[in-house]
């Protein structure tokens, strides 16, 4: 229609010449030039470039970006005149879904294609929904710190980067299963990596690396990462995003929707190493005792995952199989015995007799370790002066229900000692017995464990608890020289433990490895029984009982204040924040909200809560936009319904995050 | 005597109940299949227990004791028979009667010779290790017949079966049980049997029926130590037996049934634990109007997530030095994981706390009247203790809060730390036990209390703002409206409504207030009863050895 011209060659409509640069962002990229009227529909000049470009590919996913408007050109059906273009307009003509390298919340890259003209919000779910994590409203994406010292870059060795880029999902079907994981992820051996890399929880990092990575100091230094989430309800390309970028996955809203471990495998595996990765840089502190356990769990999750490689594989119904072992089990034994015998070795109660080193801790007492005839039935423990009046009276006999049970070994001088704290009706009473190797402490141990939790040691998990201690005596044979021992191949970090890879570096500092596997060693025992996904969660949710837990930092100044504060932002409340001692000062709860403004002029948020309480700040350390979309985020998540399932209501998010007209 | 008699009956039954059970167990190689219809064995018991039961009505205590002679001269009559391996249906039926006679008596000789005792235990030497005058115990369960053509796997399957049986039968002739006397607000007692699989939910339910109580949620089975003048409430999910079986055998402890509002308090009123600010009037100004739509919110909040949250508790409290009667104020904190305290010169950030003590293996008491007994600063102590511990020791720990208020906090957020989420569902429990209609009733006054609390919905300011919160407004007002209108049915006509809303478990009779008038002397009568039934044990073993 445009362009119509005389004979002489001169255009005697409205129209005029459009350049239209093809390809990404690039000054020197190759450029069409079409004639177009004001009334041109979007529609029609991308067919023509189209036309114009005459090369076979699909163009279906490619769009028009208007550089100065930062604008995409979406409404095809709108006219030129509508979005206001003219001659000078620079528009490129440019693919929408672009490839972007994720730094996942397990730190490791991974380079995938995504939208960069859809608003944020929806970006996320996509890419949520080609990893298969549910609930993608509680992740965001931040922008990558940028990199200060470049020059140590060398010395780092390639990592690498895995690739999805290539995957595309059929859209609006739910993903299938196929051999345990969704059905896009078996393709190839890539790919299959890939989703191991997603849904497996990763080995103990470095402990150099721990030391080297940057750990926040104060609560200041705790707003910086806060200050680089990115805007939900903008596309990618408005936020000055390029194709190639380095960017960040994170659960932004610490308000986990129904964690169910069969559904959210990859969900839970990445929440456990976002939760992990905020324990060892320290971004949330616990005490000595929370890190232990945090430590114990830690290597125990990593201790299944390297060796349920082969077995998980398989299984597709852990149920079944556990059955099916059951039964197995229970036909050897018809086989392999008569019934009588069966019911005989349920009915004996195995017990230890053995010489051992016994010494009881007492105030003022000189003696030392005595040799003693020492029977172990059922939890019962009783210790005699020699074998020979064993029939007669013990000197004192101990129930170990309920008892502390507390590993003294240090291998490399060949001490194996058990401290117990045996209460009875007058008190605690302590002992510790030494034993004389690796075999017979592993024995009187796990005899030990058991009997305090009031089983005997015809419980079927006696023989597993010895080969736990054994494996842990010979890994501390490995792993106890602490960082002097990293020569270690691949197949050795498996068994061997580095206790600085587990905790924060500020238990580097404080303890030596010889004193923290121990300690570890000791919080283990209580969640050795744990599986995979059992132990994930546990971390989790000790996690989340931290009182520090899930609260975002900013500093802010409140109106009428002279000095800047640190506002926190938890899922049910916020939290006024004294930035010089770390004390709260005042704390309100989203649930005696009535409404929230923002001033974009003078970068104010304004909150009004019940009885006419009002709060106003200006926010110092991020935009408050950020601000405001993490309380209007919060809100969103607290009206979710379980029956509702997994669709999200877009609108109403982006209603609350709001102010798209804002700007 | 009718109170006391009905409990006697209560036992006699329970006890001829555990007769038949044991009958049936040892009897499984006699039935040649595991016997499909336990209940008409039980009916033929029935007619024996009326007879019985008259006869205790009618008789003296003498007679009773007559009674109790006869039964256990049947017992080596009954064993030489088991020992001779004719096991005919009556015999085992007789020898298993006198098993359950001696060790029922067993278990209230204890409680007899102590006197002051509460409960009698005693089991653990009658039973692990089976006691040397009874042979019939250390005989162990005969096999099942072993199958002569077991060629098949479906017949290793029947064999596999069947051995499972015995072993649950075996397994249920072992259950142990105790005579467990609790006593009554009003002084009295009642005897109750207790078998080591019931938790203090089944007890209370027992004792609800017992009772004919209101069955509230504040029912709580509470143990005292008299000598350590330490007490605390059973949590529902505990096993009554377990935890009796950590006292001593000359105990003074006490078992007591009885109303504590403190018990479920948090569920009651969350924001006194999870919203109080430390000290401020206007925190306690804010807690007492809290409509019951926020306080479910809250609740959902604290023990419906992924984790529970536990209380924020903080504050300076006093510490019992070890061993000594002086009490040294520390700083203290409540986090899930334990209590901590801040070192001296220390700050109280996490990474600064001291450990004070964790909670896997204590319980938490109130301590009574600890400004007498240890000098404590004042009357509100807390007690932590490893369950077993029953005398004074180093091991034990004291701490004493400013106020009851903070010390119900405190025993509260310890509560709620060690058991999580099982508390709430114990209190859910007792409520549907309690049949839902002093729940609603709850809610009415509560809303009379605060008729235009408006905070529930949002207000639709017309001021352009960016962020309105989304809260369905209609949604609650019609579910306040709903409890209303059944809160307010259910002051008509109490009963009839409560059908419609309670389990019918939870109803079986309306709700009337806990008698109180009992005839002196009954629980005397009752232990006459105990005092025959260790008579006869005691002659028993006389005659054996």
């Amino acid at each position: 229609m445009a362009g119509m011209k005389t004979a002489t060659g001169d255009y005697i409509d409205s129209s005029w010449e459009l350049r239209v640069f093809v390809g990404e962002e690039d000054p020197e990229a190759e450029s069409v030039t079409l004639r177009v009227t004001g009334e041109s529909h979007i529609g029609g000049v991308l067919l023509k470039i189209v036309e114009e470009i005459n090369r076979k590919q699909d163009w279906s996913d490619h769009a028009i970006w208007w550089e100065q408007k930062r604008q995409w050109l979406l409404q095809t059906h709108w006219t030129l005149d509508k979005y206001g273009i003219l001659a000078d307009a620079r528009l490129f003509f440019g693919p929408q879904q672009r490839p972007v390298t994720l730094r996942l919340p397990n730190r490791r890259a991974l380079r995938l294609r995504t939208s960069f003209s859809k608003p944020l919000f929806k970006a996320v779910a996509d890419i949520c929904r080609l990893l298969s994590i549910r609930h993608p409203e509680e992740l965001s994406l931040l922008r990558a710190p940028e990199k200060k010292e470049k020059k140590k870059k060398e010395k780092e060795p390639e990592e690498e980067v895995f690739d999805l880029t290539k995957v595309v999902l059929a859209g609006g079907v739910a993903p299938v299963l196929f051999r345990g994981m969704p059905a896009h992820f078996s393709d190839s051996a890539h790919t299959e990596a890939c989703f191991r890399m997603l849904s497996r929880p990763e080995p103990p990092p470095d402990p150099g690396l721990l030391q080297r990575l940057p750990r926040p100091g104060s609560l200041a230094d705790k707003t910086q990462p806060h200050s680089r989430w990115l805007d939900s309800s903008r596309c990618l390309m408005q936020q000055g995003i390029k194709a190639g970028d380095t960017l960040w996955l994170r659960f932004k809203y610490y308000s986990f929707f129904d964690l169910d471990p069969k559904a959210d495998q990859v969900r839970l595996t990445q929440l456990y190493e976002q939760a992990r990765w905020d324990l060892l840089l320290e971004e949330i502190d616990c005490t000595e005792e929370e890190m232990m356990v945090f430590a114990a769990l830690q290597y125990h999750i990593n201790k299944l995952s390297q060796s349920g490689e082969a077995g998980q594989a398989a299984s597709t119904d852990p149920g079944l199989d556990d059955l099916d072992a059951a039964l197995n089990n229970l036909e050897v034994k018809l086989e392999g015995s008569a019934p009588t015998d069966v019911l005989d070795s349920l009915t004996t109660i195995p017990e230890l007799k053995d010489h051992l080193r016994i010494f009881r801790p007492r105030k003022l007492t000189l003696k030392g370790y005595r040799q003693h005839w020492v029977v172990f039935k059922e939890t019962t423990l009783s210790y005699y002066k020699s074998q020979d009046e064993a029939p007669g009276d013990p000197i004192q006999q101990l129930n170990l229900k309920g008892c502390e049970v507390v590993p003294d070994v240090n291998v490399s001088s060949q001490k194996f000692c058990i401290k117990l704290l045996v209460p009875s009706p007058e008190g605690m009473s302590e002992i510790y017995l030494r034993c004389q190797d690796e075999q017979q402490y592993a024995h009187w141990m796990a005899g030990c464990r058991l009997a305090s939790k009031g089983r005997t040691m015809a419980d079927s998990s006696y023989a597993s608890e010895v080969q736990a201690i054994l494996a842990f005596l010979s890994l501390q044979r490995a792993g106890g020289g602490g960082s002097g021992n990293h020569t270690q191949g691949p197949d050795a970090s498996a068994e061997a433990l580095n206790p600085y890879g587990l905790v924060a570096p500020r238990f580097q500092r404080k303890f030596k490895a010889k004193q923290l596997t121990p300690r570890i060693l000791e919080a283990h025992q209580n969640v050795a029984q744990l599986s995979l996904t059992e132990a994930q969660l546990r971390f989790i949710q000790a996690w989340q009982s931290l009182p520090d837990f899930g609260i975002s930092y900013f500093t802010v100044r409140f109106k009428g204040s002279k000095k800047d504060e640190i506002l926190g932002i938890a899922n049910n409340r916020l939290i006024r924040i004294d930035l010089a001692v770390g004390d709260v000062v005042k704390t309100w709860r989203f649930s005696n909200m009535r409404q929230w403004n923002v001033n974009w002029d003078i970068r104010q948020v304004a909150i009004e809560f019940d009885e006419h309480i009002n709060v106003a700040f200006s926010c110092v350390s991020a935009s408050c936009r950020i601000v405001h979309e993490y309380i209007g985020g919060y809100i969103f998540l607290s009206t979710r319904e379980r029956a509702r399932g997994e669709e999200q209501d877009e609108d109403l998010f982006l209603q609350l995050i709001g102010g798209h007209e804002a700007f | 005597m009718g109170e006391s008699n009905d409990d006697i009956d209560q036992m006699f039954s329970t006890l001829l109940g555990e007769m038949d059970l044991l009958t049936q167990s040892l009897g499984v190689d006699t039935l040649p299949p595991p016997d499909p219809n336990p209940p008409r064995a039980e009916f033929n018991y029935s007619v024996g227990f009326k007879d019985l039961n008259e006869s205790l009505n009618a008789l003296e205590d003498q007679d009773l004791d007559a009674l109790m002679a006869d039964l256990v001269a049947d017992i080596s009559q009954a064993e030489q028979q088991t020992i001779q391996a004719q096991k005919e249906f009556s015999q085992n039926q007789n020898h298993s009667a006198s098993l359950e006679a001696s060790d029922c008596s067993g278990a209230a000789s204890v409680g007899y010779g102590a006197d002051v005792t509460a409960v009698s235990i005693s089991q653990y030497e009658d039973e692990l290790p089976p006691p040397p005058d009874d042979p019939m115990l250390d005989l162990p369960l005969p096999p099942p017949p072993p199958e002569p053509f077991s060629k098949e796997e479906e017949e290793a399957q029947a064999k596999a079966d069947k051995i499972k049986l015995a072993l649950e039968k075996l397994k249920e002739a072992k259950v142990k049980k105790l005579v467990v006397k609790v006593h009554m607000n009003d002084n009295s007692t009642k005897s109750l049997m207790v078998d080591e699989r019931q938790l203090a939910r089944d007890v209370l339910d027992n004792l609800f029926e017992k009772t004919h109580c209101d069955c509230n949620v504040d029912w709580c089975l509470y143990e005292i130590y008299p000598e350590l003048q330490i007490e605390r409430f059973f949590e529902d999910h505990e096993n009554v037996v377990e935890v009796l079986s950590d006292w001593t055998r000359d105990t003074e402890n006490k078992v007591l049934f009885l109303e504590k509002e403190e018990k479920y308090a948090v569920f009651k009123n969350p924001q006194n634990f999870y919203l109080d600010n430390k000290g401020t009037k206007e925190g306690k100004k804010t807690t007492e109007k809290m409509n019951a739509k926020t306080k479910e919110s809250l609740l959902e909040e604290s023990f419906c997530g992924t984790s529970i949250i536990v209380p924020e508790l903080e504050g300076a409290l006093y510490l019992k030095e070890d061993g000594k009667k002086s009490w040294k104020r520390r700083y203290f904190l409540l986090r899930a994981s334990g209590i901590y305290y801040v070192p001296k010169g220390k700050t109280k950030t996490s990474r600064d706390l001291a450990c004070f003590i964790q909670f896997e293996n204590v319980n938490v008491y109130y301590g009574i009247q600890c400004k007498m007994k240890y000098k404590a600063p004042t009357d509100h102590c807390l007690v932590l203790k490893h369950p077993q511990i029953q005398k004074e020791s180093q091991y034990i720990k004291y701490l004493c809060c400013d106020d009851a208020r903070t010390l119900n906090q405190w025993v509260m957020g310890i509560r709620i730390a060690k058991y999580g989420k099982t508390l709430y569902d114990n209190y859910q429990r007792a409520v549907a036990r309690a049949g839902l209609a002093s729940r609603w009733t709850n809610l009415s006054t509560i809303n009379t209390a605060t008729p235009a609390q408006p905070s529930t919905g949002l207000k639709t300011s017309t001021t352009q703002s960016n962020g309105q919160i989304p809260q369905a407004a209609p949604r609650v007002s019609t579910i306040l409206q709903e409890a209303q209108r059944q809160a307010e049915t259910a002051k008509v006509r109490p009963e009839g409504n409560q059908h419609k809303l309670a389990p019918p478990v939870a109803i079986k009779k309306p709700p009337a207030p806990p008698r109180r008038s009992e005839s002196p002397g009954q629980a005397g009568a009752e232990q006459d009863f105990m005092s025959d039934l260790m008579k006869a044990l005691q002659r028993k073993r006389g005659q054996l050895s």
